[in-house]
């Protein structure tokens, strides 16, 4: 999309000020409207007045709601072609206006053409006006500029018109224009088509129109139903909720977890759907008792259940005797092996998504802070809650004056021992909280075989037995909720240089702690759990994990207790200084992160294991609505939202989803499935479910394509090699295609940067032009002004209006922008017709010579 | 739903449906909510595009704008006049800009507006030195503002000329993600259905 500022920097030629002063009108255009509705100037009495007084907004005012008296007519004495309308209020009530903005658009003209200016000057600033095809749209917004302009919209009309519906609603949509103007289009674009059809077919117009009528009411339709699954949109309403009180960084948690819950339910009903509903046809019954602790431990009762793997049975299901079968081995192993696929594909394709998004863009400019992007680019608008925006500015001013500090004092020089001191706390950071990791995982390692050998000695289900299989999980959750305290403690005391920094190691840690834990606990079910001599050692495995997510799911939820409920009523009734707790969204991601792995583990041993994983995320999402809602406030820091969104899901990829990978990898190839129970009992591996079927399969002609592409493609290393070779290739390729890229954006900023000198420099010619004419020939110039302007006596009450709000914002400048005379000065000056023709020559001709003076500058850069 | 046919023709509706990012349902509810803030002064019936405006004063207490620091220059980005008075159509064109379904482009355009306070169509100095007072209530001290906004320009201003265009508003924007998510988005909530 282009619009008219746009393509006044795009347009080398946008230095000349007839180009700005355009520019300058076709934006005030909207405010030629002010003061015609004859209802308005009745508003005006009742809510204007004491409006204009209660608003803070000394600029606003006067330059749409000053009368063209006092600043209006002494800044602008000599120069407007309406000069002589500067003290006429009576176009206020010009009813008629409104109808005829088509004469507005001779407006531009009128200073080249009133007379004077040579034929080829004047083609010369139309050629400039012309602006390139592709660029449809700006042509919307400049229609009421010029004379071409006019036609400008009929062309946009006509490609509109010939657009297909959706496209053209989609264009309407995009347009920067009012609604009013919109709508004007709109009409003359239906009035087109219909001008159109009638050519095409007159005598088809019956049943055109009854296939007409067909198509609008079947858009109806259509979006009637589009509405209703719109607001099948769960918790869009809290989200918006959260997102107004809590900003971005908060409500990216949320979106964060909504999505890892579609992720379960999705699996869920995968397995559900492929794995557990066969098994109920062909169901033993369960013969154990129900307790009630089994809920906990996951042992006993459930055993016997189609929670496990163990309960599965090998057997092929068939309903009849000779009708179809169901390979429940078959069944298993692709159902799993299929969802990893599709989850690993979404993490990927998610992933590149956000990073091209976030990360390509900043990366070139990522040098410095930008001071520029924080201002302008912060507000986040989708906060409405009046404590959190007064939050929110506080924030922004102490971030603030820390990026002025930072500007200041620029880097921070240590002397020598400093640095060394620094560096020494670091080290003995990282290895406190590594030491601390690795300690955390020898107790983890020792108590799960203490564990283990709990399980093999007492098989009885007394209660005592049970409860202690919860030690190992209880604490794995403490040590995973306490650590990161520690943790944080550790980076407070580093005193790191920039609170990014900070962020980034504690999380680093955090993520060490627990992918060493998982790593440790998996290094344990699959090579001590799966060697023992248990009878079935995927549901041992299926139950730790369950016990382990069950216990994590109680810790999140006293969490929110603990950490931010109690933590409330302290800081808010005992310690004050302490203050409301504030919601802590990396810990809060991580541990996400953390359950998601532990559930992705389970899927193999425990089916049915993102149902339960499901519901936990549905009551987690409740209850830290709630209890962020309750009890804590905004962030006070600055998340860089997007950025830490993609890392949240490239965590999720990188050590988390590709761990699981290989541990699903480990137990699929190489261990051996327990003789006894489970799906794949009595294979070498689960894996030879497959190459058993394979073999099968090789005796049926009619499947014989399957066979190929296990033994060509599958199974074939030749083909992984290509195949590996084409994608290196593609990314070079890629990568070769960025670096150009990027060597065009420098060339291009360059050149922008030599536009912009131009521009100074031929500023600064003219202004001393300027000087020298005016003194010498102002006067004259008013008065062939004024007589030039009456040569159109019809025009006039037309012309002068739009130009009345363009002049005001001249006189703005003028007024309260002393600091850049240069542009006031050329805003006034391009109405200043006398010294204007010849200067106008003599500018084009020193802005060839600049940009000639530029190029040889800087030769090697863009020599086309 | 009664009432649905009275308020605007089929028309009608479809002419916002084309020229918005809303539904009929939801153009009903801004309708609505344009009808609570005076119901003396808007009509009920809209099928004859009557001439009716709000003023600012009105239209800024709504909940979804009253805490917005920008709330004056949103509202005067979008009214016609540029007095800050609203018709229902400008209303709706605020509304859908506002909209989590506008594109980028398309934010970014009313952004720079709300940003460009004398409405010069530059950011510059004076408008940044707003800017910042609205984004911290007015707390920091004169040299700091000056600071900041001369560190702004500095870095975002690609031409030199001392003040941002929208280009340069532009290409600074590409460089923040985070834009995305924060502009100006800011649904109208879901009141009472009509």
């Amino acid at each position: 999309m282009h619009y008219h500022y746009n393509e006044a920097f795009e347009n080398p030629d946008y230095h000349f000020s007839e180009t700005l002063e355009i520019d300058r009108r076709g934006s005030s255009q909207r405010n030629q409207f002010s003061h015609q509705t004859p209802y308005d100037s009745s508003l005006h009495g009742s809510y204007g007045e004491h409006r204009g007084r209660e608003q803070n907004y000394p600029v606003a005012i006067p330059m749409s709601s000053l009368g063209p008296g006092s600043d209006y007519s002494q800044n602008l004495p000599s120069t407007s072609p309406y000069g002589n309308f500067t003290d006429n209020i009576s176009f206020e009530s010009e009813p008629e206006l409104i109808h005829t903005r088509h004469s507005t658009l001779h407006l531009l003209d009128y200073p080249y053409t009133h007379g004077i200016s040579s034929g080829s000057e004047d083609s010369f600033i139309r050629r400039r006006n012309r602006r390139p095809p592709d660029e449809i749209f700006m042509a919307s917004s400049s229609t009421l500029e010029t004379d071409p302009a006019c036609s400008k919209e009929e062309d946009l009309v006509g490609s509109l018109a010939s657009m297909s519906t959706n496209e053209r609603m989609k264009a309407m949509q995009k347009m920067p224009e009012t609604m009013g103007k919109k709508r004007e289009i709109r009409n003359k674009v239906l009035k087109e088509i219909t001008k159109r059809s009638r050519h095409r077919g007159a005598q088809l117009s019956c049943c055109r129109q009854c296939l007409q009528g067909a198509a609008v009411s079947f858009r109806r339709f259509g979006n009637a139903l589009s509405e209703y699954f719109h607001q099948l949109r769960v918790w869009h309403k809290t989200l918006k909720i959260i997102g107004a009180e809590f900003g971005t960084s908060v409500l990216s948690y949320f979106v964060f977890l909504k999505w890892l819950l579609n992720f379960n339910i999705f699996s869920f009903l995968i397995n559900f759907g492929f794995i557990t509903i066969p098994q109920f046809l062909a169901a033993e019954p369960n013969n154990l008792s129900f307790m009630g602790l089994e809920l906990l431990t996951g042992a006993g009762y459930f055993q016997q259940t189609v929670l496990y793997y163990g309960f599965y049975t090998n057997a092929t299901i068939s309903k009849t005797e000779n009708g179809p079968s169901y390979n429940m081995q078959l069944a298993y192993i692709f159902t799993v092996g299929i969802y990893f696929v599709i989850c690993f594909l979404i993490l990927l394709f998610s992933m590149a998504k956000f990073f091209s998004r976030n990360f390509t863009n900043s990366e070139l400019f990522s040098v410095n802070i930008q001071v520029a992007s924080k201002l302008l680019c912060i507000w986040d608008f989708n906060i409405t809650n009046e404590k959190a925006v007064k939050l929110k500015q506080k924030n922004l001013h102490t971030q603030i004056k820390e990026g002025l500090t930072e500007v200041n004092t620029e880097v921070l020089s240590f002397s020598v021992k400093e640095r060394v001191l620094r560096l020494a706390i670091h080290l003995l950071a990282w290895v406190a909280s590594l030491g601390t990791a690795v300690a955390a995982c020898t107790g983890v390692y020792f108590l799960s075989i203490n564990n283990l050998e709990l399980f093999m000695k007492g098989h009885r289900s007394d209660l005592e037995s049970q409860t202690a299989t919860l030690v190992l999980p209880v604490i794995v959750s403490l040590l995973n909720t306490l650590i990161p305290f520690f943790f944080s403690w550790l980076g407070h005391l580093e005193k790191f240089q920039t609170p990014g920094q900070h962020i980034y190691v504690t999380i680093a840690r955090n993520i060490i702690l627990k992918m060493s834990i998982v790593g440790i606990l998996c290094y344990y079910w699959l090579n001590i759990v799966a060697t023992s001599q248990s009878q079935c050692w995927e549901t041992l495995v299926g139950q730790d994990i369950y016990r382990l997510v069950l216990v994590d799911f109680i810790f999140c939820l006293l969490g929110s207790f603990f950490g931010e409920f109690l933590r409330r009523i302290i800081g808010t009734t005992v310690c004050m200084n302490l203050g409301l707790p504030e919601f802590d969204i990396g810990r809060s991601v991580l541990d996400l992160i953390y359950s998601q792995t532990l559930t992705w583990i389970g899927i193999l041993f425990s089916p049915l294991l993102p149902g339960i994983q499901m519901i936990a995320f549905f009551i987690v999402f409740f209850v830290k609505k709630v209890s962020l809602r309750r009890n804590c406030q905004p962030p006070r820091k600055v998340w860089r939202t997007a950025q830490m969104t993609t890392s949240f899901i490239f965590l999720l990829l990188c050590p988390s989803l590709l761990g699981v990978l290989s541990v699903i990898g480990v137990t699929v190839w190489r261990l051996k499935p327990s003789k006894e129970c489970g799906p794949f009992r009595g294979l070498s591996s689960m894996y030879a479910a497959v190459t058993e079927w394979i073999q099968i399969l090789e005796s049926y002609t009619a499947s014989k394509w399957v066979v190929w592409i296990y033994h060509n493609l599958i199974t074939n290393q030749l083909f992984f090699f290509i195949l590996s070779t084409f994608v290196l290739i593609v990314t070079y390729i890629y990568w070769q295609i960025i670096r150009g890229r990027k060597t065009m954006t420098k060339l291009l900023l360059k050149q922008i940067n030599n536009a912009g000198k131009d521009k100074q420099f031929l500023r600064r010619k003219l202004q001393a032009e300027q000087r020298a004419k005016r003194s010498s020939s102002a006067r004259g110039g008013r008065g062939q002004q004024r007589s030039s302007s009456s040569y159109h006596p019809s025009r006039q009450p037309a012309q002068e209006v739009p130009g009345y709000p363009g002049r005001a914002f001249d006189t703005n400048q003028n007024t309260s922008y002393n600091e850049h005379p240069f542009s006031a000065e050329i805003l006034s000056s391009s109405d200043f017709l006398p010294g204007w023709e010849p200067g106008a020559a003599r500018a084009v001709a020193l802005a060839l010579r600049a940009r000639e003076a530029a190029l040889a500058e800087d030769s090697g850069g863009f020599q086309p | 739903m009664g009432n649905k046919q009275t308020i605007f023709t089929d028309e009608q509706l479809d002419a916002y449906q084309d020229c918005t990012f809303f539904t009929r349902k939801e153009i009903l509810r801004l309708h609505g909510r344009y009808y609570e803030m005076a119901p003396n002064v808007v009509p009920m019936d809209y099928t004859k595009d009557p001439d009716v405006k709000l003023p600012m004063q009105l239209i800024i207490n709504m909940p979804e704008l009253k805490e917005n620091p920008f709330k004056e220059r949103i509202v005067e980005s979008f009214s016609e006049d540029g007095e800050g008075s609203l018709s229902f159509n400008d209303f709706v064109d605020m509304f859908s800009v506002l909209s989590e379904m506008a594109p980028r482009e398309l934010k970014a355009i009313y952004a720079f507006k709300i940003y460009d306070f004398n409405t010069d169509n530059f950011i510059c100095k004076a408008d940044l030195e707003k800017t910042l007072n609205k984004l911290t209530r007015e707390e920091l001290t004169a040299e700091e503002i000056t600071l900041v906004c001369e560190k702004v320009i500095e870095e975002a201003d690609m031409d030199g000329d001392g003040k941002l265009g929208f280009a340069d508003f532009e290409n600074m924007i590409s460089k923040a993600p985070d834009f995305l998510r924060y502009s100006l988005t800011n649904q109208v909530y879901q009141q009472k259905p009509l």
